[in-house]
């Protein structure tokens, strides 16, 4: 299968303190990853490097299509409802609005958010607003999924069902990445890759 | 190019939507210059001076807040394909127009009781404030993404700019000089408005050239060389 996001060689720090330091990564259409590590290993850090919005000292990324990216905690606008930020993010990828309320509340309806709610996210709950995020990582069907914890706040029902749905992205050839310390459920990934604690991390997270 | 220009109006309009369901802080965006204007009612001229460029608070708080509660979805945005500057033109469709809305209104009513020599200037300078306002409340929530730090800097300047000597440097060189003058030239009918109007559009451009900076700073995302 081919690669569609490689990681080669990406090194970070913050201040003095190394993160990161020659991490190699490669994940294949098709496959899913997970990435665990202690607290502070840099997981999400490698996320955000590879979705872009942070710079990496050294190394390279390189991406073989569209990025969908959910982050740890929810950066929704408090007093927009979903189908605000539906078109709005649809909007940037240049979907009408029509199509991305039609795709995002098909997404929405397979991790059971309350479609009737018209709330705005500041009156949702802590998992409903995450399906929110996760949909929008998903609103553009994208060909990488980078899951930083997705499922926080979900209960146990739509819990199982995001891993069925890893299944079914991994059917459809996306490379999914997906930050968990759920150890129970690693089973359901091709690959686990532990990120080590620093300052002894050296070259123990090479994918492959 | 009519993409982009999708993008932008749709960011004002989600930036509407934010802002007009926040009930309470509309409600203190409109008393807050009523405040200024009523509470210096006795002491003339000053009166107007006080409530014209005290409407910087309101529109410019308005400004600061509208990018500072949204630091966190900027830069998935822009990973989602906004651009920095489609984030901000956004925000300055929708606050240029509702700032204006208030600055009519507030004229108006200051024009109704107290009788400036130019009411049309008068709500001419109202204006500018409010249009100035903007981007002053965007370089600063873009230079400063702390609500404190920037909150304190907003009212630092306003603050200096309604009690310094107007004829001093640091109030000449402070983003409402110009408007303010606008203003009181509107009750004594005397004074220029062509060339204030010109300081104020400059100073204007020149705040969101920093705005512009700071954001793209803030929000950039990088696009990684794709797999060949």
């Amino acid at each position: 299968m081919v690669d569609l996001l490689v990681v080669s060689q990406v090194a970070k720090r913050f201040g003095r303190t190394t993160i990161l330091e020659d991490v190699d990564l490669a994940v294949a259409a098709g496959e899913v990853v997970a990435l665990t590590g202690e607290n502070g290993a840099g997981k999400s850090t490698l996320m955000q490097i590879c979705a872009g919005l942070i710079r990496a000292e050294s190394g390279d990324v390189r991406v073989g299509g569209r990025i969908g990216y959910c982050p740890q905690s929810p950066g929704l606008f408090e007093l927009l409802t979903a189908d605000d930020h539906l078109v709005m993010f649809g909007c940037g990828a240049g979907i009408s609005r029509a199509d991305s309320l039609s795709r995002g509340h098909e997404v929405l309806a397979e991790f059971g958010f309350p479609m009737d709610d018209r709330a705005v996210t500041r009156d949702l709950s802590g998992g409903t607003r995450q399906k929110l995020n996760l949909a929008l990582a998903l609103l553009t069907d994208p060909s990488i999924l980078l899951l930083d914890e997705p499922y926080q706040g979900f209960d146990r029902g739509t819990y199982v069902n995001f891993w069925d749905h890893c299944e079914r992205w991994r059917n459809e050839g996306k490379a999914v990445v997906v930050v968990t310390h759920m150890l129970a459920e690693l089973e359901r990934v091709d690959r686990v890759i532990e990120l080590p604690a620093h300052p002894s991390r050296s070259r123990h997270g090479s994918g492959r | 190019m009519m993409s982009s220009l999708r993008r932008i109006v749709i960011m004002a309009e989600m930036h509407g939507r934010d802002l007009t369901r926040r009930h309470a802080a509309i409600a203190l965006l409109v008393a807050l210059p009523l405040s200024f204007y009523f509470a210096s009612m006795g002491s003339g001229a000053t009166a107007v001076l006080a409530g014209g460029v005290g409407m910087s608070f309101s529109v410019s708080g308005a400004t600061l807040f509208s990018i500072l509660s949204s630091s966190e979805v900027d830069q998935r945005l822009v990973l989602g394909g906004y651009s920095p500057l489609e984030l901000l033109l956004g925000r300055l469709l929708f606050l240029g127009p509702f700032g204006l809305m208030i600055a009519v209104s507030f004229s108006v009513l200051m024009a109704l009781i107290s009788h400036p020599a130019r009411p049309l200037v008068l709500g001419l300078g109202v204006a500018v404030v409010a249009l100035q306002s903007v981007p002053f409340g965007l370089a600063v929530g873009a230079a400063l993404p702390r609500e404190l730090e920037g909150t304190l800097v907003l009212i630092g300047v306003i603050g200096l700019q309604l009690s310094a000597n107007p004829k001093s440097f640091i109030a000449r060189i402070l983003p409402f000089h110009s408007p303010r003058q606008i203003i009181a030239s509107s009750l004594d009918a005397q004074g220029a408005i062509a060339a204030p109007l010109l300081q104020t559009a400059i100073y204007g451009l020149a705040l969101l050239v920093v705005a512009r900076v700071f954001v793209a700073r803030r929000v950039d995302v990088r696009r990684h060389q794709s797999i060949s």
